[in-house]
C-alpha cells in the first residue's frame, strides 16, 4: 500500500517534470537572479569589463528609497489603482448585459473585445486625436457649450488631468478583457437559480446583487488582481503618449517608467533597476494579499 | 608519414576554409527604407573581398540593448552603428575598441572631415568611424502661400529672432503656426542647444555648469512667452519638435520647417501638392551663427572577433564614393573629406528636394558637434528638461528653473 502512494507520487512528479523545469528555467530562475541583483552594483561598465556584479548590500534600496523620482512614480502608480474598481464594475455590468439572449449580442460581445486585440501604438494615435488640443473631445465640449468659441484645454499637458486621461485609456483597453473573463462565468451560473429567483419576486437589480456577485466572486477576485497588478505596473501607456518623460511635471512619472529609465540606455544600471523592481513587487504582493483579505471577510459574514 | 602528411594536409584545407572570416554588421533604422542600398554595398565589398561575408541585422529602438546583451551573451557584433551619445556611453564603458588600434590616425585625417571625426572623440581617442551625417539647421522649407497671406518676405528671415517674430505675424495672420523649434525633446536636452545656437555658454572650463545667466534667462523667457501667446505649440512638449513639424506642416497648420531635407520625403507622401509649391531658403542661425549637427558612425566593439575584417568593412561603408551613393538615396550629409567638391552632391534638377539635397549633403565640413554631454548624462538632462517644462508651464519663474538645473547639474556630474 505505502509502496503503490509512492509509485503515484513518483508518477505525478514525471508528469509535472517538463512544466517544472521550463519554469524553473524561464521563470523561477530569472525571478531569483532579479532580486539578487537587487543587492549588487551591475552596470554596463561591468559588462565592458567582464566584471560579474559585486555585492553592495542593501545600498541601492536605500538609493532607490531616496530618489524623489522613485516616490513619485511609486504615487503615481497608486493613484493608477483608481481604474481597477471602476474597470471590474463596468465589464461586469456589461457581460450579465451581453449575456442576454437577444439578437446582435455576439456583435457587441465581439465589439467590446476589438480594443484589446488593437495595438498600443494604434490606440495611441486615436486617443491623441481625441486628447489633442484641437482634438474631438474638446471640439465636442464646445458644441455643448462647456467651452466658449476657441476654447480649448490641452487634457495631456495638464499635470492634473494627464494621468487620468491616459487612465481612461486602460480602461477602454482593459475593459473587453474583463468583460470575455466574466462571460465564461456568468455562463457557469445555473440558469435555475436565477429563475428561481425571479418567481420568488426578485427585481432584476437584487438578482444582480444577491445571486450573481456572490456567485461571481472567484471571478471577481481573479479580474481584480489581474487587472491590480497591471495597474501597479503601467507603462505601455505612459510610454506612448508622454514619449517616455512622464511627463508634464512627472505627473504620469510611474513605479515602472522609473525601472525602465534606469535599466535601459546604455547606462543599464541593473542593480538599481532590480531594486526599484523588487519594490514594486512587494507593493504588488501588498495589494494583492488585501484582495483576498477583502473577499475572503466577505465569506465569513454569509 | 604519409598519415600525417595527409593529416598535415587535411589542416591546410580546413584552415583555407576557415579563413572565410563572416562578421555581422548592425545598422539602425535603416531598413526596409535602404535595403537596395545598404545589401548593394555589402555585395560590392564581398566581391573586393572575398573571404569576407557580412550578416546584416537592422536594428531598432533596442539597438543600446540589444549591443549591450549580446556582449554579455559572448556573440558581440563586429560593426556597429551608432552615434555621439551611444558611442561616449559605450566608451566610457569600456566596451568599444579605439578605432585607431585598427587604422591609423593620419589615414583618418585624410579621409574625414576634421570636424566630425571630433564628435566621436572620446577622452582623446577616436571610438567611431564616421558615417552618414545630419545639420540639425539644414535647411528652411516653407509654404509660400501661408507667407504670402501674412505677408512676410522670406529675405527678412536672417536670424532665429526674426523666425519667432515671422511665427507671430504668421499666427496672427492664417492661425497656423510658423517655426516650431525644439524645446524639450525626449531625448536629449534640447535647450541646451538653443543656448549654444545663440553663443551662450552650457559649462565654464572646469565643467561647471553657468547657463543661468541675465542673458540665459531671457533667452529661456522669450520661448517661454512665445507659448504663453501660443506663438509655438504647447504640444512641443510632449512631442519632438521633427514629428510634431511635419505633421502641422503636412497639413497646412504650420509654415516651416527648418531642419534635413529629408524631412520633405514625408510631405511628399501625405500632401504631394503642397510639397510641390514648397520653397527652400538657407536656414536661419543664431547669433553664434554655427550649424549644429551630427553624425551616425561605425564602431567596433572590444569584444568582435575580427577586428581587422570589422574595420576594413567599416572603412569601405564610410569611403566617400559610398556615401555619395547613399547621398543620393537619401539626402543625408556625406562627412568624407571632400564632398563639397564631389560632382556627384550637384542638384540636377529644381525640384524641392533636389536643391535641398544639393545644398545639404554638401555642408558635412559645416557641422559643429556642439558641445560635449556631462557624465551622469540621463539624470542630468532629465532633471534639466523637468526645469525647463516647469518653466514653460508656468510652475517656476525662468531664473527659478535655469538656477535649479545648473544646482543638480554641479551637484552630480561627476
Amino acid at each position: 500500500m505505502r509502496r503503490q502512494a509512492w509509485t503515484t507520487t513518483l508518477v505525478a512528479y514525471a508528469f509535472l517534470a517538463p512544466a517544472l523545469v521550463l519554469m524553473g528555467l524561464f521563470t523561477f530562475y530569472p525571478v531569483l537572479y532579479g532580486a539578487y541583483l537587487g543587492f549588487t552594483q551591475y552596470t554596463a561598465a561591468n559588462l565592458g569589463s567582464g566584471e560579474p556584479p559585486r555585492w553592495v548590500g542593501g545600498q541601492n534600496f536605500a538609493l532607490v528609497l531616496r530618489d524623489p523620482l522613485f516616490q513619485t512614480g511609486i504615487l503615481n502608480s497608486l493613484k493608477y489603482l483608481v481604474v481597477v474598481p471602476i474597470l471590474q464594475i463596468a465589464s461586469l455590468a456589461v457581460a450579465v448585459l451581453v449575456n442576454q439572449k437577444l439578437p446582435f449580442m455576439a456583435f457587441f460581445r465581439a465589439g467590446y473585445y476589438i480594443p484589446v486585440i488593437t495595438s498600443i501604438s494604434l490606440a495611441a494615435v486615436m486617443w491623441e486625436w481625441i486628447f489633442q488640443k484641437d482634438g474631438f473631445l474638446n471640439w465636442s465640449l464646445r458644441l455643448i457649450g462647456f467651452f466658449n468659441q476657441g476654447g480649448q484645454f490641452n487634457w495631456l499637458l495638464n499635470e492634473h488631468t494627464a494621468l487620468w486621461v491616459i487612465m481612461l485609456v486602460t480602461f477602454w483597453r482593459g475593459f473587453g478583457y474583463y468583460m470575455v473573463l466574466y462571460l465564461a462565468g456568468l455562463q457557469a451560473i445555473p440558469g435555475e437559480l436565477e429563475e428561481a429567483a425571479t418567481l420568488d419576486g426578485a427585481s432584476p437589480w437584487q438578482r444582480f446583487w444577491r445571486i450573481i456577485v456572490p456567485l461571481m466572486r472567484p471571478t471577481i477576485l481573479l479580474c481584480s488582481l489581474l487587472s491590480t497588478i497591471a495597474a501597479i505596473r503601467v507603462l505601455e501607456e505612459i510610454l506612448v503618449f508622454t514619449g517616455g518623460t512622464g511627463g508634464p511635471l512627472n505627473s504620469t512619472y510611474t513605479a515602472l517608467l522609473y525601472v525602465y529609465n534606469k535599466s535601459l540606455g546604455l547606462d543599464f544600471n541593473y542593480g538599481v533597476a532590480s531594486a526599484a523592481g523588487l519594490l514594486i513587487a512587494l507593493v504588488g504582493f501588498g495589494l494583492s494579499y488585501l484582495n483576498f483579505r477583502i473577499t475572503r471577510e466577505d465569506r465569513g459574514e454569509r | 608519414m604519409i598519415k600525417r602528411l595527409l593529416a598535415a594536409g587535411a589542416m591546410v584545407l580546413g584552415l583555407s576554409a576557415f579563413a572565410q572570416t563572416q562578421i555581422e554588421f548592425w545598422t539602425y533604422y535603416l531598413s526596409p527604407n535602404f535595403d537596395n542600398y545598404i545589401k548593394s554595398t555589402i555585395a560590392d565589398f564581398e566581391k573586393a573581398n572575398p573571404i569576407i561575408k557580412v550578416k546584416w541585422v537592422d536594428k531598432q529602438d533596442t539597438m543600446e540593448r540589444d549591443l549591450t546583451a549580446s556582449i554579455a551573451l559572448g556573440k558581440a557584433p563586429d560593426v556597429v552603428n551608432l552615434w555621439q551619445d551611444s558611442t561616449f556611453a559605450g566608451a566610457q564603458n569600456g566596451i568599444l575598441l579605439p578605432i585607431t588600434q585598427v587604422v591609423s590616425r593620419s589615414v583618418l585625417d585624410q579621409l574625414y572631415y576634421p570636424n566630425v571625426l571630433d564628435i566621436f572623440n572620446v577622452e582623446g581617442q577616436v571610438y567611431g568611424l564616421p558615417w552618414y551625417g545630419w545639420l540639425d539647421q539644414g535647411v528652411m522649407m516653407y509654404n509660400p502661400d501661408l507667407f504670402a497671406k501674412a505677408g512676410v518676405d522670406v529675405k527678412s528671415i536672417k536670424n532665429t529672432d526674426d523666425l519667432l517674430a515671422v511665427s507671430e505675424k504668421i499666427k496672427k495672420a492664417t492661425g497656423a503656426y510658423g517655426w516650431l523649434p525644439a524645446v524639450k525633446d525626449p531625448n536629449g536636452a534640447s535647450f541646451l542647444g538653443r543656448f549654444f545656437l545663440e553663443g551662450l555658454s552650457i559649462y565654464d572650463k572646469d565643467g561647471k555648469a553657468n547657463f543661468n545667466s541675465a542673458a540665459h534667462v531671457a533667452l529661456l523667457q522669450k520661448y517661454v512667452d512665445a507659448m504663453k501667446n501660443d506663438v509655438i505649440p504647447q504640444e512641443l512638449l510632449r512631442k519632438e519638435a521633427f514629428q510634431l513639424s511635419n505633421e502641422l506642416y503636412s497639413q497646412g497648420k504650420s509654415a516651416i520647417i527648418v531642419g534635413a531635407p529629408t524631412s520633405l520625403n514625408r510631405v511628399k507622401e501625405s500632401n504631394p501638392d503642397l510639397y510641390k509649391k514648397t520653397k527652400i531658403a538657407s536656414a536661419p542661425l543664431g547669433k553664434a551663427g554655427i550649424q549644429t549637427g551630427g553624425a551616425m558612425d561605425l564602431v567596433i566593439p572590444k569584444a568582435s572577433k575580427n577586428q581587422a575584417a570589422a574595420a576594413r568593412f567599416a572603412l569601405f561603408v564610410t569611403n566617400r564614393a559610398n556615401q555619395v551613393k547613399f547621398a543620393n538615396v537619401v539626402p543625408i550629409v556625406s562627412t568624407a573629406k571632400g564632398s563639397e567638391s564631389d560632382p556627384g552632391l550637384k542638384a540636377k534638377s529644381d525640384d524641392p528636394l533636389e536643391v535641398g539635397k544639393g545644398m545639404n549633403s554638401s555642408s558635412g565640413r559645416l557641422i559643429n558637434p556642439g558641445f560635449k554631454p556631462p557624465k551622469n548624462t540621463d539624470d542630468i538632462y532629465k532633471n534639466f528638461n523637468d526645469n525647463i517644462e516647469a518653466a514653460f508651464l508656468g510652475k517656476k519663474s525662468a531664473k527659478q528653473a535655469l538656477d535649479d538645473a545648473v544646482a543638480f547639474w554641479n551637484a552630480n556630474a561627476k
